[in-house]
């Protein structure tokens, strides 16, 4: 409970912080549906083209465009911080957030906001509203396949760059998992063979962000509802267990640090 | 002459000192193709056809390699002139013996040179695995004289955004429509022969097509009359848009507030 309020008074300030540059915030929501919008063209001469692709449609792709943004959107404008983990780790800025009586990792995850998550969040909501799976049960399973997605995409980064303890500088692998994680999660998994699939599910978990829960959103299925919940927990204990393994082996830079 | 062929050589040599991170970006390419090969084999196979409006899948898999290397190797101008701007360093530019566009045009040649050299390296490798040989040498050769004209046309369009930095200096915003603009109408992901009639004649108006289709669709179907067609159109979208950046810098010069150094 009390880790609840202390992240609802960072959100807050993070809030007021985006608010003292308002215009600058505003141009980065709508920029980024814009950008979003513009991007999701493809699709739409795609399936003007070719009605259908294994089984996906149009909407269906609006589903997933809509959960995958959503869940982008949720962790990017809540926990900023989840792409640069590695650069904190390896500039000895962790150091700041150990000092405080606070889980250091929730509290660096979340120390910063990327403004366009916010965009990506309201064109995930409205690419869900258009696909027209909007109903009372869909639209509560949307809501729990964002919760899961954003769990997954920030559990992955933790691992990926939490390597940075053992390894030093992990940001351009961090990046080229990032981008190979987002990349794929926009894709139906119906496209590729068994073994990506299989990679899909476990080493790059894309499809646990982008197909299994559409597929689930579309009609309720154990197996669907299963996979994604066994994901989501699976790598959420396991960034933790990497993160606070690595952080035995933390060195300070002893740098003087701000952070803002 | 001299002073800007040393500025590109100077930019390749600090790529050169990163080989490692030049080649993890080049990952990019390999997941792109992959997740393109899994799209249109499984779209041919639906089609139950060997081609689609001209295009076989291993022209598709080679006209994105194409595409994708253009993407991935075009300049960053307005990325750089913005921090410039942001850090106050553009005063140090702008007071050198030498033009502050072509400063950037060829500190861009030197930063694209080594990018499309490892992304084509890479792409080729992975598009051979996934879709079979590569197209002929007319195909490369008529692919690299239009790659040159796109390039220019990339850092026209990169520095005027550069230049709004001049104003706004956050341009990031303007790059990412832009490359979506790129994306959709320059036949980045669909190649223009895909697109319905209406779109097809709205996009020939315009420069994209001219940074990507052209190239990549020339690779694969190395037609001269169509070379030709393409390599015209594209220098007349040069000199558009060097005129308006010419225009554009002489306005930007004026507005440019310097707040650090």
């Amino acid at each position: 409970m009390k880790n609840i309020q202390f992240l609802l008074a960072l959100w807050k300030a993070n809030l007021q912080a985006s608010m003292e540059f308002r215009a600058a915030f505003l141009t980065q929501v709508v920029f980024m549906i814009l950008n979003n919008g513009a991007y999701f063209v493809f699709w739409i001469l795609y399936f003007d083209k070719f009605n259908e692709v294994r089984g996906w449609t149009l909407n269906d792709m609006m589903l997933l465009f809509g959960i995958a943004a959503c869940s982008w959107g949720v962790a990017a404008y809540f926990f900023g911080n989840f792409t640069m983990l590695a650069e904190i780790i390896v500039k000895g800025r962790l150091d700041y957030y150990l000092s405080l009586p606070k889980p250091a990792l929730l509290h660096a995850l979340a120390s910063r906001s990327i403004g366009s998550g916010m965009g990506d969040i309201i064109y995930g909501v409205g690419s869900f509203i258009l696909s027209g799976y909007l109903s009372p049960e869909g639209f509560a399973r949307f809501i729990f396949c964002v919760f899961t997605g954003v769990c997954i995409f920030i559990a992955f980064l933790i691992i990926v760059q939490s390597l940075s303890f053992w390894l030093g500088n992990t940001t351009a692998l961090s990046q080229i998992a990032l981008s190979a994680l987002l990349t794929f999660s926009l894709y139906p998994s119906a496209l590729f063979n068994t073994a990506t699939k299989f990679i899909l599910l476990t080493l790059v978990p894309a499809a646990l962000i982008g197909s299994v829960p559409a597929e689930f959103v579309r009609s309720f299925a154990w197996d669907g509802f299963l996979q994604i919940t066994a994901g989501a927990l699976i790598l959420l204990g396991l960034a933790v267990t990497v993160f606070r393994s690595g952080l035995k082996r933390y060195e300070s830079g002893s740098a003087i640090q701000v952070e803002v | 002459m001299k002073k800007y062929l040393a500025i590109a050589q100077m930019q390749i040599i600090n790529n050169i000192a990163y080989p490692g991170d030049v080649l993890g970006r080049s990952v990019s390419i390999a997941v792109f193709l992959f997740i393109f090969a899994g799209l249109w084999r499984t779209t041919f196979i639906i089609a139950g056809t060997e081609s689609i409006n001209g295009l076989t899948f291993a022209d598709m898999m080679w006209y994105l390699m194409m595409a994708e290397t253009l993407e991935l190797g075009r300049p960053r101008t307005n990325r750089v002139i913005s921090e410039q701007v942001k850090n106050g360093e553009v005063a140090y530019i702008l007071n050198k013996p030498y033009h502050f566009l072509l400063y950037h045009f060829w500190f861009g040649v030197g930063d694209s040179l080594m990018r499309v050299g490892t992304n084509i390296g890479v792409g080729v490798v992975v598009a051979w695995a996934l879709a079979g040989p590569p197209p002929s040498l007319a195909g490369w050769g008529m692919a690299l004289v239009t790659l040159v004209g796109a390039w220019v046309l990339h850092f026209c369009m990169m520095a005027l955004i550069g230049l709004a930095a001049f104003l706004v200096e956050e341009t990031n915003s303007f790059e990412l429509i832009y490359q979506k603009a790129v994306f959709i109408l320059g036949g980045m992901l669909l190649p223009l022969d895909m697109f319905p009639e209406w779109l097809q004649r709205i996009a020939r108006l315009l420069p994209f097509p001219y940074m990507m289709y052209a190239p990549a669709r020339l690779f694969v179907k190395p037609e001269p009359s169509l070379f030709w067609q393409m390599l015209a159109a594209q220098w007349m979208w040069v000199a558009v848009l060097v005129f308006v950046l010419a225009l554009a810098y002489r306005g930007s010069e004026r507005a440019l507030t310097v707040n650090g150094g």
